[in-house]
């Protein structure tokens, strides 16, 4: 599903943010990237939505070599991966229901589809009942579970995810967990970038351990350190 | 098809949106695009009068004979007597220094202290001419024949003013033209400008979009919209005010003594219409360059 040979990103010139990584993650995989900041662990969900171009070495996503994509291709590569962030990129000004629809309208989903769907997805995150607040009014962790919501609707391969549990306490963290488990469980490939100790020990999958920019360590149920 | 609907609505609104939020730039814009389109509407339309009126000229209907001031009576009548049996000549006028005078008072109307200094001797007599055939080559012939008379000051033909105002009109346009051009660039950088601060509002939900897998195009289909509407509004506003100025020359042209030379000066509906149809044109152009400029400039992947 995703990987990398011998991937080095230079920035600047001289920042080298990643540097000579190969990895090869398995369709269904459910992969923490750990290290400290500035480790390489953003920089490396950057190459893999495109986002950034590897300086040498070939990225491989969902079948697609990255360095040969034409800019045009793109939207269409991001429409197989879900994204989601530490502040959560809601849009303020729309409703829970209107952030998870505008995934599937700005792709050009007919309207049957998402009045299908945005219901279903919000009933996953079990913010069914809070569908027509506006982010502000959330907590966290709601708003994180509608941010996971807008990244699954369209049914990615993969979900991508950036320090998800950063902003939350730890309670709130484990129920967005549960809940990144039960996606990882219909079979959508899960990578992970995370800070959070706990939590990789206590979920025991594969671990990535990053170190500027390479990996020291790889493990199939890996722990924090 | 509902696809199609559902999209139709979605730009509708987000283009509604944009245009909401920054009412005192798309005013501004708005203006600018129709005073530019305007002139342009006025230069198209003083293109067809000015070739209207010329072609109606071309000949010179008439030419006007000036005589010495002091020339005899009998030099006069013979004068008179020859253009009258003159076979290239339909009829002729003639005008006599107190129905000069005449004219000159009804021409310096509101400049009376010019008028006081013009005495009624100083004035030359003349003879008005209607030539039998309406054709430039003819008036300039018989214009020759009688320049060099005895008595005979000098011999008006329409060419020499219909060339003079062909002059005019001809620089005329270019004015116009040149100042068209400034405006429509002026416009394009408004546009451009306001789509460019409409993306910066919304570059939050721009982001979102890309995140998700939205197509550049579907991006920026909305702002580029949103810029021809703009430049669509202005052009209405331009054409509109350009018909309205029309009209109102010509009432002008047509009460006026003094201006009753530009009466010959009018647009056939026909050219009306083109030049409204260009004027509006031209306005959705300059929106649509303005803004897939910003558009194409600001939203890379």
């Amino acid at each position: 599903m995703i990987r990398l040979d011998n991937v080095t990103k230079i920035y600047k010139g001289e920042t080298r943010a990643v540097d000579g990584v190969s990895l090869n993650i398995q369709k269904g995989e459910f992969v923490f990237l750990v290290g400290e900041s500035g480790s390489g662990k953003s920089t490396m969900l950057r190459l893999l939505t495109a986002e950034e171009l590897a300086t040498t070495g070939q990225v491989h996503v969902a079948g697609k070599d990255l360095s040969r994509i034409s800019s045009g291709r793109v939207p269409y590569l991001r429409r197989n991966i879900g994204s989601v962030f530490q502040d959560f990129k809601l849009l303020p000004q729309k409703t829970v229901y209107e952030n998870v629809a505008f995934a599937l309208q700005v792709i050009g989903r007919p309207k049957n589809i998402v009045t299908t769907q945005v219901p279903a997805i919000l009933d996953l995150v079990g913010l069914s009942h809070k569908q027509k607040s506006f982010p502000d009014e959330l907590s966290g962790g709601e708003q994180q579970r509608v941010s996971i919501a807008r990244a699954f609707v369209n049914r990615p391969l993969i979900l991508l995810a950036d320090e998800p549990t950063g902003n939350l306490d730890p309670n709130t963290a484990q129920e967005i967990m549960r809940l990144l488990d039960r996606i990882n469980g219909t079979g959508t490939t899960v990578v992970m970038a995370t800070h959070d100790q706990t939590i990789v020990d206590q979920m025991r999958r594969r671990v990535v351990a990053l170190h500027a920019g390479q990996v020291v360590r790889d493990e199939q149920h890996g722990v924090y350190e | 098809m509902a696809g199609f609907l559902g999209r139709t609505g979605y730009f509708v609104h987000e283009t509604w949106i944009n245009i909401r939020r920054n009412l005192t730039l798309t005013v501004a814009a708005i203006l600018t695009v129709a005073v530019g389109v305007m002139l342009v509407g006025l230069g198209l339309m003083a293109r067809s009068a000015s070739t209207n009126a010329l072609g109606r000229w071309q000949g010179g209907v008439q030419f006007e004979i000036f005589l010495e001031p002091n020339i005899a009576g009998g030099q006069i009548d013979a004068l008179g007597q020859e253009l009258r049996n003159h076979p290239d000549i339909e009829r002729i006028q003639y005008i006599t220094k107190d129905q000069a005078f005449e004219l000159l008072e009804e021409m310096l109307v509101d400049e009376p202290e010019l008028l006081a200094e013009v005495s009624i001797e100083s004035l030359p007599s003349s003879y008005r001419i209607v030539p039998r055939f309406a054709e430039g080559e003819l008036i300039e012939s018989l214009a020759a024949q009688f320049r060099q008379r005895p008595g005979v000051y000098s011999v008006e033909t329409g060419r020499q003013q219909v060339d003079a105002i062909r002059e005019w009109f001809n620089s005329f346009r270019w004015i116009v033209l040149l100042m068209s051009i400034v405006l429509a660039a002026a416009s394009t950088l408004l546009i451009f400008n306001m789509i460019r601060v409409a993306m910066f509002a919304r570059r939050r939900e721009i982001e979102v979009m890309k995140l998700v897998g939205a197509t550049n195009s579907f991006i920026r289909l909305p702002f580029i919209l949103e810029g021809m509407l703009h430049g669509l509004a202005g052009g209405i506003v331009g054409a509109v005010a350009a018909g309205v100025l029309r009209n109102h020359v010509e009432e002008l042209f047509g009460r006026s003594e003094i201006l009753a030379f530009f009466r010959s000066f009018t647009v056939t509906s026909s050219q009306f219409n083109t030049a409204i149809l260009a004027t509006v044109i031209m306005g959705v152009v300059v929106g649509a360059l303005g803004s897939a400029f910003a558009a194409g400039r600001f939203l890379d992947v």
